[in-house]
């Protein structure tokens, strides 16, 4: 085999020795979840009320902040990826990713919370009565300060995963959609989209298997009912009872699969893309 | 272009700016209470009582030299792996990359509550040693992404040169290539260490609670400080990685082809 006749393989020698620690944690877990009695744990989280909600409020403010955050970046930068190219306005937009992600969401506690500085303003104002009034946006069973938090934080990483793909495309492609007599509408689906799907596809997983699986935002901003799976496990793993661990690591495994399952997907999409591009054909 | 322009800052200062400044004002000022027709009354009661907590000084040492020893095995893993990955063009690569990138989309929650009995028994669990190790998790596989665009960018022409030229393996390493990652290593010094100051589930899990990080301050925290002595430890939070950034940035001007401050350049 060619890889094995040059240096190359030695090259990636580290990386393999590292790839054992994760996928031996992970097999582990999958051992440590069955603990030698088949898929019973399954059986019993998956009948369990308390984690079927759990599952269902996850995926939704996954899914929702992780779209938001895509969208939003997206937009700001097709609009705005010139004035990238400088220093400065590039360190104004990664302010967010200078600081933790529950840093962050002690930040729009701070804000958004119901004696929080806003609420606090409006009252100062007269525009708000006082500062019961104001609606709960954090630690509110419907994940707003889970999602706000979020998404805060990922449309800079959305902006510095999309901006250098941004930045290598030629202009001449545009003015070729032009010349043809296409709009702003075309140029979005034939010149950008193609151009970034491999990029929107991996930010989306990432962005997406972060949020769904994290501990430290939803243990700050959330509440314990509906909680994020994350939090959940945790509380399996640590709680008072030893007869739990099983079970957190059942939960952790089934997102995991859920998460590589998702990532076979998005990747045979993209590859089978690849393919047709190479043979001519537009899909 | 100048509407544009105006959008632009407009946006980034209502989403980046200001919160960043509502942060800092309210470290330097009592908790406020705008609604009771309080104004601001400042001081620095909110850092120096932050600074005044003994753990936080301990915290800030281990989390520093546990971002430093991340940060250096990520740079080694990053060079060598994306090196690889820009020289081989064959066959699945794609898939390779994949492989390369499931240990952050696999939950780092699963993989450390598996690593935890393996690290007890080999006993690393509850030491900063085991804590390092986890945290390379959530960080390598973004090293990996990044040395390999800037090797790519780099190009091919790049590495031939110096090997028809004779230089060695290690040569080529310190002469053309570090000097030519200098940007890499910027970006890959921030995202490393805001990640690893940013784990607190899979830090409490692995240091069983005996490896005392800034996470590990700050969660309990929570409970019983105002809102000032928060915002100041906020703020603490960022000031971390912009000093070790100086560090890092002190220590390549090490590097070949650097231009040194107290040396006469034009």
């Amino acid at each position: 085999m060619k890889l094995f006749k040059n240096k190359i393989f030695l090259l990636f020698l580290p990386a393999a020795i590292f790839m054992i620690l994760p996928f031996y944690g992970f097999f582990h877990a999958l051992t440590q979840s069955t603990g030698g009695e088949g898929l019973a744990h399954y059986e019993e989280i998956l009948s369990s009320e308390r984690f079927l909600s759990s599952v269902w409020f996850s995926i939704r403010t996954a899914g929702i902040a992780t779209i938001i955050s895509i969208i939003l970046g997206l937009v700001f930068t097709k609009l705005f990826h010139p004035l990238l190219n400088n220093t400065f306005p590039r360190l104004m937009v990664w302010i967010p990713m200078l600081f933790p992600h529950f840093v962050w969401g002690y930040m729009v506690i701070l804000i958004f919370s119901e004696t929080g500085w806003m609420a606090q303003t409006l009252v100062a104002a007269g525009w708000l009565g006082d500062t019961s009034n104001f609606p709960v946006w954090t630690r509110d069973p419907e994940g707003i300060g889970i999602i706000v938090t979020y998404v805060w934080k990922e449309v800079p990483l959305v902006i510095l995963l999309l901006f250098p793909v941004y930045a290598s495309i030629r202009p001449e492609f545009y003015a070729l959609v032009n010349s043809l007599g296409g709009n702003a509408w075309h140029r979005l689906t034939t010149v950008d989209l193609p151009h970034l799907l491999p990029v929107l596809v991996e930010s989306f997983l990432i962005i997406f298997s972060f949020t769904l699986a994290a501990y430290e935002v939803p243990a700050l901003i959330g509440t314990t009912f509906p909680e994020m799976i994350s939090v959940l496990g945790y509380e399996w793993f640590y709680g008072s009872s030893w007869e739990d661990r099983p079970l957190a690591f059942a939960a952790m495994v089934m997102t995991s699969l859920f998460l590589l399952i998702l990532t076979l997907i998005g990747y045979f999409g993209l590859s089978r893309r690849r393919w047709r591009a190479m043979r001519g054909d537009r899909a | 272009m100048i509407r544009k322009k105006a959008m632009f800052l407009s946006l980034t200062l209502l989403f980046f700016i200001f919160p960043l400044t509502i942060m800092l004002l309210q470290s330097i000022s009592a908790p406020w209470r705008f609604h009771t027709g309080q104004g601001i009354d400042w001081g620095w009661q909110g850092f120096s009582l932050l600074f005044q907590n003994p753990q936080l000084w301990e915290a800030t040492f281990t989390s520093i030299w546990i971002g430093f020893a991340v940060l250096f095995i990520n740079i080694t893993i990053g060079l060598f792996t994306g090196k690889a990955l820009a020289s081989y063009t064959s066959y699945g690569k794609p898939w390779l990359e994949a492989l390369l990138l499931s240990p952050i989309l696999i939950p780092s929650l699963a993989i450390a509550m598996g690593l935890h009995l393996f690290m007890i028994r080999v006993g690393l669990a509850d030491t900063i040693w085991g804590v390092m190790l986890i945290h390379l998790v959530p960080t390598v596989p973004y090293s990996i992404k990044i040395f390999h665009n800037s090797y790519q960018q780099m190009g091919k022409a790049m590495m031939e040169q110096p090997h028809i030229l004779g230089a060695g393996f290690w040569t080529q390493v310190f002469t053309v290539e570090l000097p030519l990652l200098r940007p890499a290593i910027r970006s890959l010094t921030f995202l490393t260490i805001v990640i690893s100051l940013s784990q607190y589930a899979i830090t409490a899990i692995i240091g069983g609670g005996r490896v005392l990080t800034l996470p590990l301050v700050f969660f309990p925290f929570l409970d019983n400080a105002n809102t000032s002595i928060m915002a100041a430890f906020s703020i603490w939070f960022a000031l971390i990685p912009v000093f070790m950034y100086i560090i890092i940035e002190a220590l390549m001007m090490f590097l070949p082809y650097s231009r040194l401050p107290w040396r006469n350049h034009r």
